[in-house]
C-alpha cells in the first residue's frame, strides 16, 4: 500500500515537476515568481497534492503517512516549494478551520485553492516577541471596525490578497484580553505595503501601514476580544504541521545536496564525514519528532516548540557548514532560484536566510520559555 | 612575557577610532558600497591624517602594537579599506600591501590603486593584480610569482586582519547591548532578561578570550618566535569561532531588524565575511594548523 503510493507520487513527479525551474526561476522578478508559484500550485491541486493536510471535505484528507511520502517524493524530485501560498494553506486555513464561521470557510477555503494569497499581520515595531503588546487599534463603528496602526515583518505582504490581522479592540482590558482577530482585504482603502530589503538581498519582509481601514464585522474571527486565543491556534500550526514538510525537505533534498557538495569539493576527509553523519542523525531525529507530533502520538505540551527550536538551529548549522564547504565560490552566488526551499544549494544565501528562522513565529528565547514552563513545569520568570 | 598593549598604542587606537567616526563612521562603508571605486579616496586622507601608513609594524614592538590597535579601530567602524593588509607589507618588497592567499587567490582589495603582493601558506610570494570587485570588495587575484621568501611575512599578515575582526566583534557586542538596553518587550527592557544577559556573556567570553590570544600572538611576533605562524593560525581559528558565536548572539538579539540595512549590525556582519572566509575558513584553517603542529602542539605561554 505504502509502496503503491510512493510509486504513484514518483510517477506523477517524473511527469509534472518542471525540469529546468532552477535555471528559469533564478533571480526572477517578484511578478514572475508569483506567476510560477500559482501555476505550480494549480498543477499540484490537479493531482490532489496542494493541500494534503486539509480535511477531505475541503480538498485534502491524506493520512500523515501519505503526507510524509508526498513530501519525500516532492523533495527527492526537487519540486518547487509552495512559498507564496505558505501562509494561505497553513495559517489561514488552520485559523478558518479552527475558529472561522461556515460563511468564512465557504468564502475563503475554495478561494485559497483558486490562488488567494494571505499574509500574517501580527508583529509590530513594539510588539515582536511580546506580541500581546500590539498597538494597532480596531474601533467599532456600527457593523464595521476601523483599523489604524502598523504591522511589521509581514512576509510576502506585497503579493497578499488577504491578511490575518490582530488588532486591539479594548484598550482597557488586560493586554491579552483586548485583542481581536480579523480577516482583512488587502485591497481595502487605507492599506499601504512597503517592502523592506533584507540581508539576502530580497524584499520578502514587508511593512503594512493601516490608516482608517474599514473591516466588516462579518470578518471577525471568533468572538470580539478573543483574538489572542485564536492566534495561539495559528501559531501552533506554524510550529506544528508546517514542520512535517520542512523536515522531509531537509532530509530528502537539503542534506542530499550537502553530501553532493562535499563530494564536488573533494571534501571526503574524516572530519567532513563525521559532520555529515552527525547531521544525518539529527535530521532523522527531527523527522521522527515531526511525524510523531503530527500523528498525535505521545503529544507533549511543548512539542511544537521543541521541533521549531531543533529545526531552526539545525538549519543554521547545516547551511553554515554548506557555506564553509562550498568555499569562496558560494560568496559569488548572489541570487538563488525563487521557489526553492530554505536550503536551495546557494549555500551562503541559505546560511544568511536561515538566521531568520530563530526569530519569527516565536523567537528561540520564547520557545525555550515555553519548553521550560509548559514542558518541564518550571516556574515563570519573575517579572 | 608581556601581553599588555602599551598606553601609547591604546591611545593611538582611540585617536584612530575618533578619526574614523569624525570622517563619517558607519556611513563610510555605505558610501563605499554605493561607489566602490571611490573607497581609496574616501579612506586614504583619514589614514594619512593618522600617519597610519608610516607605521612599520615589522620594525619594533611599539609600532606593531600601534598597528594592531589601529586595525581594531578600523574594524569597529567596518572601515572599507584593507588597513591590516596595507600594514602587513613586507619590508623587502616595494609594495603597498600584502594579502595571504590559498588555492583560489582572492582578497578584499578590488578597485584599489597601488601595488599588491600575495603570500601563500608555504611562503611563496607573488605580485597580485585584482580583478573586478564582487560582493564586499572581494576580487579574484592574478598572481605573478616572485620568490619563496615569504615565510617570515606570514605571521603578521595573518594576525593583523584578526585585529580588524576583533574590532568588529567589539562593535557587534556594543550594538547588541545598546539595542537590548532600549528595546522593551513584556514591560521591561530585553537587557533585564537573564537569558538575554547570558547570551551576551557567552559572546563576551569569546571576544575577551580572543583578545588575550591576539595580544599573545603580537608578543610571539614581536619576539620573533619560531612558531609565530602557528600562533597566528591558532589565533585565526579562535577568531573564526568567536566571530561565529558573537554574530549569532548579536543577530539573534537584534531580531528581524538585524537583517535589514537600517541597522549597523547588518553592514558589520556582511563586511566581516571576507575576513572570516579569506584566505581560509574555519575547517580549512584547522586542517592547516593541525598538519603544521602535528602532535607537537603549540609552545604556548612559557
Amino acid at each position: 500500500m505504502t509502496e503503491d503510493f510512493h510509486r504513484q507520487v514518483r510517477s506523477w513527479c517524473e511527469q509534472h515537476v518542471p525540469k529546468n525551474w532552477r535555471q528559469t526561476q533564478n533571480g526572477v522578478s517578484e511578478a514572475e515568481f508569483a506567476r510560477f508559484q500559482q501555476e505550480w500550485f494549480q498543477t499540484l491541486r490537479g493531482a490532489g497534492y496542494a493541500v494534503p493536510h486539509w480535511p477531505a471535505e475541503w480538498g485534502g484528507g491524506m493520512s500523515v503517512d501519505q503526507q510524509v511520502i508526498l513530501y519525500q517524493e516532492l523533495a527527492a524530485h526537487d519540486a518547487p516549494r509552495l512559498v507564496l501560498q505558505f501562509v494561505s494553506i497553513h495559517h489561514a486555513a488552520a485559523t478558518l478551520l479552527a475558529a472561522g464561521t461556515e460563511e468564512q470557510r465557504q468564502r475563503h477555503l475554495p478561494a485559497i485553492l483558486d490562488g488567494e494569497i494571505w499574509v500574517q499581520g501580527f508583529s509590530e515595531p513594539e510588539a515582536g516577541s511580546d506580541l500581546a503588546a500590539l498597538r494597532t487599534t480596531a474601533r467599532r463603528e456600527g457593523d464595521h471596525f476601523v483599523v489604524n496602526g502598523q504591522k511589521l515583518w509581514a512576509s510576502g505582504g506585497m503579493h497578499a490578497d488577504w491578511c490575518l490581522l490582530l488588532a486591539r479592540t479594548d484598550s482597557e482590558a488586560p493586554k491579552r484580553k483586548g485583542i481581536s482577530y480579523f480577516l482583512m482585504d488587502m485591497r481595502s482603502d487605507g492599506v499601504e505595503v512597503r517592502p523592506i530589503r533584507n540581508a539576502v538581498g530580497d524584499s520578502h519582509f514587508c511593512e503594512i501601514f493601516l490608516n482608517d481601514v474599514r473591516i466588516p464585522e462579518a470578518n471577525l474571527v471568533g468572538p470580539e476580544n478573543a483574538g489572542w486565543q485564536v492566534a495561539q491556534e495559528t501559531l501552533g500550526t506554524e510550529r506544528g504541521m508546517t514542520m512535517l514538510e520542512l523536515a522531509e525537505r531537509l532530509g530528502n533534498a537539503g542534506f542530499r545536496w550537502l553530501v553532493q557538495e562535499c563530494e564536488r569539493q573533494g571534501a571526503t576527509d574524516s572530519r567532513t564525514r563525521d559532520t555529515l553523519a552527525q547531521f544525518e542523525i539529527e535530521i532523522t531525529g527531527l523527522r521522527g519528532l515531526c511525524r510523531s507530533m503530527v500523528s498525535g502520538q505521545a503529544h507533549g505540551p511543548a512539542d511544537a516548540s521543541i521541533v521549531k527550536l531543533f529545526y531552526s538551529e539545525l538549519l543554521q548549522r547545516l547551511t553554515g557548514f554548506g557555506a564553509e564547504i562550498a568555499g569562496l565560490d558560494a560568496h559569488a552566488v548572489l541570487t538563488k532560484p525563487q521557489s526553492s526551499g530554505w536550503e536551495s544549494g546557494a549555500w551562503m544565501l541559505d546560511f544568511i536566510g536561515s538566521w531568520e528562522w530563530t526569530i519569527p513565529g516565536g523567537a528561540s528565547e520564547i520557545q525555550r520559555t515555553i519548553i521550560a514552563e509548559r514542558g518541564l513545569g518550571l516556574p515563570r520568570e519573575p517579572q | 612575557m608581556n601581553i599588555e598593549l602599551s598606553d601609547e598604542a591604546i591611545e593611538y587606537g582611540h585617536q584612530a577610532s575618533r578619526a574614523f567616526e569624525a570622517a563619517g563612521g558607519d556611513d563610510l562603508v555605505q558610501q563605499a558600497q554605493a561607489d566602490p571605486q571611490s573607497r581609496g579616496e574616501l579612506i586614504t586622507p583619514i589614514l594619512d591624517g593618522l600617519g597610519a601608513l608610516d607605521l612599520e609594524p615589522r620594525a619594533d614592538a611599539d609600532q606593531l602594537e600601534a598597528a594592531a590597535a589601529l586595525c581594531r579601530s578600523a574594524g569597529y567602524w567596518a572601515v572599507p579599506d584593507p588597513v591590516a593588509e596595507r600594514l602587513s607589507r613586507p619590508t623587502d618588497l616595494e609594495v603597498d600591501g600584502l594579502v595571504v592567499v590559498a588555492q583560489r587567490p582572492r582578497a578584499a582589495i578590488g578597485g584599489l590603486a597601488g601595488r599588491w603582493a600575495a603570500v601563500d601558506l608555504d611562503g611563496r610570494r607573488s605580485s597580485a593584480t585584482a580583478g573586478k570587485p564582487k560582493a564586499a570588495f572581494v576580487a579574484d587575484l592574478e598572481l605573478t610569482h616572485l620568490d619563496e621568501q615569504g615565510a617570515k611575512d606570514l605571521a603578521l599578515a595573518l594576525t593583523l586582519p584578526v585585529w580588524t575582526l576583533l574590532g568588529m566583534l567589539d562593535r557587534a557586542l556594543d550594538l547588541a547591548i545598546a539595542h537590548v538596553s532600549i528595546r522593551k518587550q513584556f514591560g521591561q527592557t530585553l537587557s533585564g532578561f537573564q537569558s538575554v544577559q547570558f547570551q551576551l556573556t557567552d559572546g563576551e567570553v569569546e571576544r575577551s578570550g580572543l583578545e588575550m590570544l591576539a595580544r599573545h600572538t603580537l608578543w610571539s611576533i614581536a619576539t620573533d618566535r619560531r612558531d609565530a605562524v602557528d600562533d597566528a593560525l591558532a589565533l585565526r581559528m579562535a577568531a573564526l569561532e568567536a566571530a561565529e558565536v558573537v554574530f549569532r548572539v548579536t543577530h539573534q538579539l537584534h531580531g528581524a531588524s538585524g537583517f535589514c540595512d537600517e541597522t549597523t549590525l547588518s553592514w558589520l556582519s556582511r563586511y566581516s565575511q571576507p575576513l572570516r572566509r579569506l584566505p581560509l575558513g574555519l575547517s580549512a584553517t584547522r586542517d592547516v594548523l593541525t598538519r603544521r603542529i602535528g602532535t607537537a602542539g603549540l609552545a604556548g605561554i612559557s
